[in-house]
């Protein structure tokens, strides 16, 4: 055993560190014209959009396995009308379960924690029609504490622990549905947002630095797949309405959760503003934490009409 | 007469009772957000004491309830049935009375306070001030099931249905006064019933000319069977005769006497009441004084916070037509209606206030006017409801966070269905960040933002009785409030959220 010298140390050091800058493709077997994260965007029928844009990912299975416990989270927070785009438009909802109970999935667990009164919420979004089979869909809308529990955020600097639903937690799967919104402290409402609606206290984020503790919330809930809900966009008078609502007959999914929020903002302009998702300050955030890729040149995006 | 048709006819009573207590509690459990309201508050309607005592102290004919004329003209044909079949707390404390096992006492008991107490009721009516909630047999049983039952069952349906636990601001002195209602009638049967009950007295004053009553029929060997049965000491055995205002029709001395000297059948025969002048002087200068005593005794605008559900009828109307019953309270579905304390005055107890700390009044939710049985809250239309404006919303920029600490707050804005909240970019010792402004014009003073401020004590955003509008009659709905609602062209500023370039 012989102890490397300083010099040795420094070589090995240098060369592995010129292997990571070598471009990434020079590994690579198979070359593929882009290299980010895949997108699906499906335009047409709002009642087949989920399952062209699901297909075009590669299909439901390759994200649920039979058996699996499945969570899935619209945003169905506010007591608001269904056409004004405030709530996920439960038709896209009730896609999406149809889709996992064909891939096997053993439970679907619809859930949301409102922020207006809950039976309201639920009566309103009309989430209901999602719940197509009683035996194995479930709609939760937790309203206790004790529904949900402490989690380390380790990297956190505005958060050190946060109280998520424990149903989420305890699940297989989490598949993200937002719906497209506008929002008066966030400037959007996306993918990365609706996790607020997963946790306990959200005002808490609100005490700290807002943009950069939704950012770190996406570091302990990781979706498997986010499915924004653009069939409408909500462009302003979010996140609760009344506002400017426009019809985009739209679904945007992905697995990275950054990459489809940025493409969902340029989607429509704000506001009656045009930005790019580097505008939005969460979104830069949880660019910066490494979540994933914020720049649209850098995705794989497939086109589908339905 | 057998023993066995004698404990028949106790059961038959028992059954009847329970079913129509059933039905109480059914009508009850009926009366909640989310179910179409029709018939739940018959029992209300049925009642003729709220129909003459809301009546009388608004002025003006209480149409719902003139269904109660049914009651009063079966008390007329038949007797006090309603007391000893029909009225649910009149079952209930048969129940505790049952229960408790108390040997049955009849004394003790002043069976003139009921008609000093109807009389104390209708003059104050009449003076201003309706002392209905303290005394109405139907409405103290609705308001314990809100009060006091409900809470507890909440508790338990809410590990399985999406309702909120209710929990009550008071509900104190509403058990207190249920406590010793059921004391008092464990102790001595139907105490309450005979004694105080001015529903009761106003259907002994009629059942004293029914058509139908008890008489005996024949000379008996006054053995005083009869009269150790009835529950309502209304038998003399020795004079043989039976106080129609006293008796609930029972039946008991009836199927009991073994003579069979007992009829039932009209008769002319009016019995006397020893309810004397001096007695009636008593309670009208009671009730004439009571009016301006609980009025004067406490003050009720200091804090400006007595915030009315939307569709409240003008003060002090409100508390008089306001049959305190609770079910607005019941029904509201955030918890943001609560019972007062003494803040609308001592009368005001029990009335109903949105403490929007607690929970906001929704927009989408009209449950509480179409609840209320005498329409002290008025049964708008949803749309119209949204105009109805309770307050308004003042925000403390000490407290707010935005303001204060620059925190991209605005849950505020958020919350607000009307759009009431601006969002605008005011530069505050040289952080320009958007900060929450209330546009007082569109504000309803609902109050869900008070709701959901995020700041720990008070809100940083509370709702006061600014500008509110009350009517007797007349929509709340005006040109300038839709143009005000619908305006496209409101100020609202990029969201701080947004990097400009």
């Amino acid at each position: 055993m012989h102890n490397i010298s300083r010099r040795d140390f420094l070589k090995i050091s240098a060369g592995f560190a010129v292997a990571g800058l070598l471009p990434k493709t020079l590994f690579s077997l198979e070359p593929t014209p882009h290299r980010g994260p895949a997108l699906a965007v499906a335009h047409g029928e709002p009642s087949r959009l989920v399952a062209a844009a699901v297909d075009a990912l590669g299909g439901i299975n390759s994200f649920i396995q039979p058996g699996d416990r499945v969570c899935i989270k619209p945003n169905i927070s506010f007591a608001a009308n269904v056409d004004c785009g405030a709530t996920t438009n439960p038709l896209i909802v009730k896609q999406i379960v149809q889709l996992c109970l064909d891939a096997g999935a053993e439970k679907v667990i619809v859930l949301d924690h409102t922020i207006a009164d809950a039976v309201l919420c639920v009566e309103k979004s009309r989430i209901e029609e999602a719940i197509i089979d009683p035996k194995r869909v479930v709609l939760l809308t937790p309203t206790k504490e004790r529904q949900f529990t402490d989690v380390q955020v380790p990297r956190g600097t505005e958060l050190q622990t946060i109280k998520v639903a424990k149903a989420v937690l305890e699940a297989d799967k989490l598949i993200n549905v937002p719906t497209a919104k506008s929002h008066s402290a966030t400037g959007v409402s996306l993918g990365i947002k609706n996790l607020m609606g997963l946790v306990w206290d959200r005002g808490y984020l609100h005490r700290v630095n807002l943009h950069k503790a939704i950012a770190e919330l996406a570091t302990v809930i990781e979706p498997d797949l986010t499915i924004v809900d653009a069939t409408r966009a909500l462009t302003s008078g979010g996140p609760g309405g009344p506002g400017k609502t426009i019809v985009l007959n739209k679904v945007i999914a992905g697995t990275d959760m950054v990459a489809v929020d940025s493409y969902a903002v340029g989607l429509t302009p704000w506001y009656n503003r045009s930005f790019v998702g580097a505008n939005v300050k969460y979104l830069a955030a949880a660019h910066e934490l490494g979540i994933g890729e914020i720049n649209t040149d850098k995705m794989h995006i497939t086109a589908v009409e339905t | 007469m057998t023993r066995k048709s004698k404990e028949t006819h106790r059961t038959v009573r028992w059954i009847i009772q329970l079913l129509f207590l059933a039905l109480f509690i059914i009508f009850f459990g009926l009366t909640k957000y989310g179910r179409p309201f029709g018939i739940q508050n018959l029992f209300f309607r049925l009642d003729p004491l709220i129909l003459i005592v809301i009546s009388i102290v608004y002025r003006t004919l209480m149409v719902a309830a003139l269904l109660s004329v049914i009651v009063v003209v079966g008390t007329l044909v038949g007797g006090r049935f309603f007391c000893g079949y029909v009225c649910p707390l009149g079952t209930v404390l048969d129940m505790c009375h049952r229960a408790a096992g108390v040997q049955k006492r009849t004394d003790a008991v002043y069976k003139n306070g009921k008609y000093a107490i109807f009389l104390f009721v209708l003059i104050s009516a009449l003076v201003g001030s309706s002392f209905l909630h303290f005394f109405d047999p139907l409405i103290i049983l609705a308001r314990s099931l809100v009060l006091l039952v409900y809470p507890v069952v909440s508790y338990f349906t809410g590990f399985v249905t999406l309702v909120s636990v209710a929990v009550f601001t008071e509900t104190f002195i509403a058990l207190v006064t249920l406590l010793i209602i059921i004391a008092l009638s464990v102790l001595f049967s139907r105490f309450w019933c005979r004694s105080l009950c001015p529903l009761g007295g106003l259907l002994a004053l009629l059942s004293r000319f029914s058509l139908f009553k008890f008489f005996f029929k024949n000379d008996c060997s006054k053995c005083g069977i009869c009269a150790s049965v009835c529950p309502t000491s209304a038998i003399d055995y020795e004079a043989q005769t039976i106080d129609a205002a006293e008796c609930i029709g029972c039946l008991r001395c009836y199927y009991e006497c073994p003579e069979h000297a007992i009829a039932y059948a009209p008769h002319f025969a009016h019995t006397k009441t020893d309810f004397q002048r001096r007695h009636a002087a008593c309670a009208v200068i009671a009730g004439i004084i009571a009016v301006p005593l609980v009025r004067s005794l406490l003050h009720t605008k200091l804090h400006g916070r007595l915030i009315r559900p939307p569709g409240a009828i003008p003060e002090p109307d409100f508390v008089n037509v306001c049959i305190h019953c609770g079910m607005c309270m019941k029904v509201c579905p955030t918890n943001g209606l609560q019972p007062c304390v003494f803040e609308a005055g001592l009368n005001g107890i029990w009335t109903p206030r949105l403490i929007a700390k607690i929970g906001g009044c929704e927009k989408n939710c009209n449950m509480c006017g179409q609840v209320c049985p005498t329409s002290a809250i008025r049964n708008l239309p949803l749309e119209e409801k949204t105009y109805a404006k309770i307050g308004t919303a003042v925000i403390d920029r000490s407290r707010c966070i935005a303001w204060e600490q620059n925190k991209v707050c605005l849950i505020c804005d958020e919350a607000c269905p009307y759009n009431a909240i601006n969002s605008l970019s005011e530069t505050v010792r040289d952080v320009t960040l958007l900060r929450p402004f209330v546009d007082e014009r569109i504000c309803t003073g609902c109050g869900l933002c008070e709701a959901r401020c995020p700041i720990e004590g008070p809100a940083a955003i509370q709702v006061f009785s600014i500008g509110e509008e009350r009517k007797r009659t007349g929509s709340y709905i005006t040109e300038e409030k839709v143009r005000l609602r619908a305006c496209e062209e409101k100020e609202e500023d990029i969201p701080s959220g947004f990097i400009l370039e």
